[in-house]
């Protein structure tokens, strides 16, 4: 028999359901319905991990149905004695959580159904057992049937998770939710109709793939592009109606994404065309929200001939303040630049996150807090004149966000093609070679640079813009990395990617509470699985797809099943 | 867009791009680095703020956190050694023996055994705090850089960083996201005067400890069979594997090692400052990242050299540069004195000052 192949698959499910436990993101998961009065977060995010673990051990098995409830019957039986050994522990009258904080009776009670310790043990061996042959049947059945119920069953999450923004959406289009939603999760109606509706939009559309993938290919180029472009334009008429479906507090959100949209795309120049890994971009950011603050506040130390502040002089016009923000931003980057850039990469790397923490420890110090505000931060930034958009609405600045957005957009996709493209593609994958073709290796550099610390700089106007008052806080590592992250999982490089990435790490973690204190956790285990597994991301970027897989022929599939040693 | 430009204009561009921009920043930035810091440091020995006593507990003062960073600066140097990645992560690992043992350290404290039996007990944190940071450096290894080797450079440096936040908030998640204060230690309290020098009980400690453990580590790579299959993985990793070096286990030894050294380099930081929280080991990471790079990456010399320069640096620096240019609270600027020597050190010399010549064989 196989079950000595699944004790390790099954350990290694246990162990990642005990870690989750322990860091706490169960019990503070559970907190969320998903569907209500059924299952809470934490719960499905166990079962989910027994799933996957019996999924990609039994796809691999001739006995796909029992390695699968195998693997989930061991992986559910270790946290049942886990959870047990920590109940014995607590009523020994040890002090658990004075060491592990997150060692509560919240979650032992999660971890246990609500019911008896004995009871809610074999409740959980067994539930993982169903769920593990549930997931090892999945490769048994046709290939339309699966994704079929896989669709089914993540759309009702999905739909669960996505409550914040839909049940508001709904409300505002004066739709009744309380059929569909109940204190944050689904209702069970809500959920057999989304089950059915899913399972069978996909049914549909599988069956119908083959004479569509058919007619694609036969359909002349003309055609095809006007599809394209009309499929741009209505997204672009989607996503500029968007505010007024979903009310101002998803606005709000949308615009701190379309936010992290234009810093990755600033970042994606430098790190996806460029090459270059730029660790301390937050300092650009912050370059472009001090300078617009201190431009346009009457907190600010600038001051006219006349002895008043611009501000009190009548200049409160963030526009008139950007361009020169900008230009004082790719000056800034053109200067940090040009010293480092002759350096390898790890180490520019870790001179670009010096720098960041250098103006971040500068702008929080008392020596320059009589221009920057220190710790106080600089506040009463005005929003620019009401006139055209008023910046401090919500729905309003994420129109020019994403004006601006577009615009950064359209300027990256015309630039990866063209002569400066070209000449940083050929200088990532080569420098000497490139060196060597005639291409000023160090200008294209701050180019790239330089233009990655404008785009940048924008976003802190903005940002600075939508807060109206700024904080040396807000402009810690933890925004490099966020950037980062953000066009990594999206695929370095792709402009498609940077948006998906930032809906992801952005907004989802905005719209689920729950996330807020695991989020950099998330982005350090994104950051590591994307390189592992996929390090092109999400959505790809051709090129750049061949780049990373340059040399390794058929190999990373079998790479990562390494036997131990 | 220029290609078409007329000939006079060209010319002018050509005569612009002759202007070497990058050497004159540099010589700029080195010219005022050197004025400000002689002016700042003769306008503070003139003011004469601080006796030629508060020196030397300055320096001594740097002393002791350069001995910690000299520590953790070794488990960057060896890694980078042999596997030309920098270990973004390795502030977390020494974050994590040290905050695993504060609990140890606080049951001891509670049944009074930490200051009847002090010896045994700072022995037995040691070892604990060593064993987990061991620990984590060897999963670290296994998961999350193994199925990268042979990966373009950066791919391991991105999961490196990875890394380092998901373990953080790891331990945040475990322990808590509280400052903790270490239970204190009778006898480490007090002063010591050795050659006429005041220092405290726990600086001498920290330096001795630290001078210690480096010859050990010296010896074990100098002297023990793993200690030149080390050596020899970092100079051909495939002909050291024809030679019969399993080379994986040597990387593990590797790490296991760089992991020790940060665990026992956690426990003397706490006697140095007391504190433990779960972002603590981002800082001390990064400085003996520089200490690392300062004194050469890959030499166990440098990282030494480096970390003990660096930490007199710091503590001595702000002091004596800043004092004297009027600036308030000089201390507070630190971080700039630490970052502004490892951009300096990479820009005008990437070799580091032990392993200068060593750079170009890298």
């Amino acid at each position: 028999m196989n079950l000595r192949q699944s004790l390790k698959p099954g350990a290694i499910g246990g162990i990642v359901v005990v870690y989750l436990s322990a860091i706490g993101m169960v019990e503070r998961f559970q907190d969320r319905n998903v569907i209500t009065g059924l299952v809470g977060l934490g719960v499905v995010l166990m079962l989910t991990t027994y799933a996957i673990t019996a999924y990609t051990t039994a796809r691999k098995s001739d006995q796909p149905l029992w390695t699968g409830a195998s693997v989930g019957f061991f992986a559910g039986l270790l946290v049942a004695l886990v959870t047990l050994g920590f109940e014995g522990l607590i009523n020994a009258g040890l002090d658990v959580r004075g060491m592990f904080v997150s060692i509560t009776p919240g979650l032992l009670e999660t971890l246990e159904f609500g019911l008896d310790p004995a009871v809610g043990a074999l409740v959980m061996v067994l539930a993982a057992t169903i769920i593990g042959a549930a997931a090892g049947a999945l490769p048994t059945l046709s290939d339309d049937l699966r994704s079929a119920i896989v669709y089914a069953v993540t759309s009702t999450l999905l739909m669960s998770l996505g409550e914040p923004i839909l049940r508001v959406t709904l409300g505002n289009l004066n739709l009744p939710t309380a059929w569909l939603y109940e204190l944050g999760g689904l209702t069970i109606p809500g959920l057999i109709l989304i089950l059915v509706v899913a399972f069978g939009a996909r049914w549909w559309w599988m069956s119908g793939a083959e004479a569509r993938r058919e007619s694609k290919a036969h359909m002349p180029e003309g055609t095809r592009r006007t599809w394209s472009r009309t499929s741009l334009f209505l997204a672009i008429m989607g996503l500029a109606a968007l505010p007024w479906i979903v009310g101002p507090f998803v606005s709000d959100v949308l615009g701190t994404v379309g936010l992290y949209v234009l810093l990755g795309l600033g970042l994606n120049i430098v790190v996806g065309y460029a090459g270059l890994l730029d660790l301390g971009y937050v300092a650009f950011f912050a370059v472009g929200a001090y300078a617009a603050a201190i431009f346009t506040s009457p907190a600010s130390f600038l001051v006219t001939e006349e002895g008043q502040t611009f501000a009190e002089a009548g200049f409160t016009n963030l526009w008139i303040a950007l361009p020169f923000v900008v230009i004082i931003a790719v000056i800034i980057g053109a200067a940090i630049g040009a010293p480092v850039l002759r350096l390898r990469g790890d180490y520019l790397a870790i001179v670009t996150l010096g720098f960041g923490e250098i103006i971040r420890t500068l702008v929080l110090s008392d020596w320059l807090a009589p221009y920057l505000g220190g710790a106080q931060g600089l506040t009463r930034v005005p929003a620019a004149p009401p006139e055209l958009f008023d910046l401090r609405n919500p729905q309003h600045i994420y129109y020019v966000i994403l004006i601006f957005g577009l615009v950064a957009a359209y300027i990256s996709y015309r630039l990866v093609d063209s002569r400066i493209g070209r000449a940083w593609a050929a200088m990532r994958e080569d420098e000497d070679v490139a060196e060597a073709m005639g291409i000023s290796v160090v200008r294209y550099k701050l180019l790239a640079f330089a233009m990655g610390a404008g785009v940048g700089s924008l976003g802190g106007v903005f940002f600075a813009a939508k807060i109206g008052s700024i904080f040396p806080n807000s402009f810690g590592l933890q925004v490099s990395i966020n950037v980062l992250a953000v066009i990594i999982l999206g695929g370095i490089g792709s402009i498609p990617g940077v948006i998906v990435g930032a809906a992801a790490l952005v907004g989802l973690p905005e719209l689920l509470r729950e996330f807020g204190e695991f989020r950099l956790l998330i982005y350090g285990a994104i950051l590591i699985a994307i390189m592992i597994f996929r390090p092109e991301g999400l959505l790809p970027n051709k090129r750049r797809q061949r780049e990373l897989h340059e040399g390794d022929g058929p190999a990373p599939l079998d790479q990562t099943e390494e036997a131990p040693a | 867009m220029a290609d078409t430009a007329p000939t006079t204009q060209s010319s002018r561009r050509l005569r612009f791009e002759r202007i070497p921009m990058r050497r004159i920043i540099l010589i700029v930035l080195s010219i005022s680095i050197i004025y400000g810091v002689v002016a700042g440091s003769t306008a503070t020995l003139r003011a004469g703020v601080f006796t030629a006593e508060d020196w030397q507990s300055l320096f001594i003062n740097g002393l002791a956190r350069g001995s910690v960073y000299a520590l953790i600066a070794i488990g960057y140097t060896l890694v980078y050694g042999i596997l030309f990645m920098i270990n973004f992560a390795h502030g977390e690992v020494f974050m994590a023996g040290v905050y695993t043992a504060y609990f140890v350290a606080v049951a001891f404290a509670g049944n009074g055994f930490l200051n009847s039996n002090p010896l045994l007990a700072i022995a037995i944190l040691l070892l604990v705090s060593m064993t987990v940071s061991v620990f984590i450096a060897v999963v670290l290894e296994r998961l999350a850089y193994r199925p990268l080797r042979g990966a373009p450079r950066l791919v391991p440096l991105i999961t490196a960083i990875g890394a380092s936040f998901f373990l953080q908030y790891t331990f945040r998640g475990l322990y808590g996201a509280n400052v903790r204060a270490y239970p204190n230690i009778e006898i480490l309290d007090g002063k010591w005067t050795v050659f006429g020098i005041q220092m405290l009980k726990t600086q001498g400690i920290v330096i001795v400890a630290a001078v210690v453990l480096w010859i050990l580590l010296y010896l074990f790579v100098a002297r023990t069979k793993t200690g030149r299959s080390m050596r020899a993985v970092g100079e051909d990793r495939e002909i050291a594997s024809l030679m019969g070096i399993n080379v994986d286990r040597t990387i593990v030894a590797t790490f296991a090692i760089g992991g020790a050294l940060a665990g026992a380099a956690g426990i003397l930081y706490v006697f140095l400052f007391n504190q433990v929280i779960f972002t603590m080991g981002f800082l001390p990471g990064i400085k003996a990242f520089t200490a690392a790079v300062l004194g050469g990456i890959g030499s166990i010399t440098g990282a030494a050299l480096g970390g003990l320069l660096l930490g007199i640096l710091e503590a001595v620096g702000p002091n004596l540069f800043l004092t004297g240019a009027e600036i308030p609270s000089p201390n507070q600027l630190q971080p700039v004195i630490a970052f502004g020597v490892l951009v300096l050190v990479l820009i005008f010399l990437p070799g580091g000052f032990v392993g200068a010549s060593e750079e170009k064989r890298a």
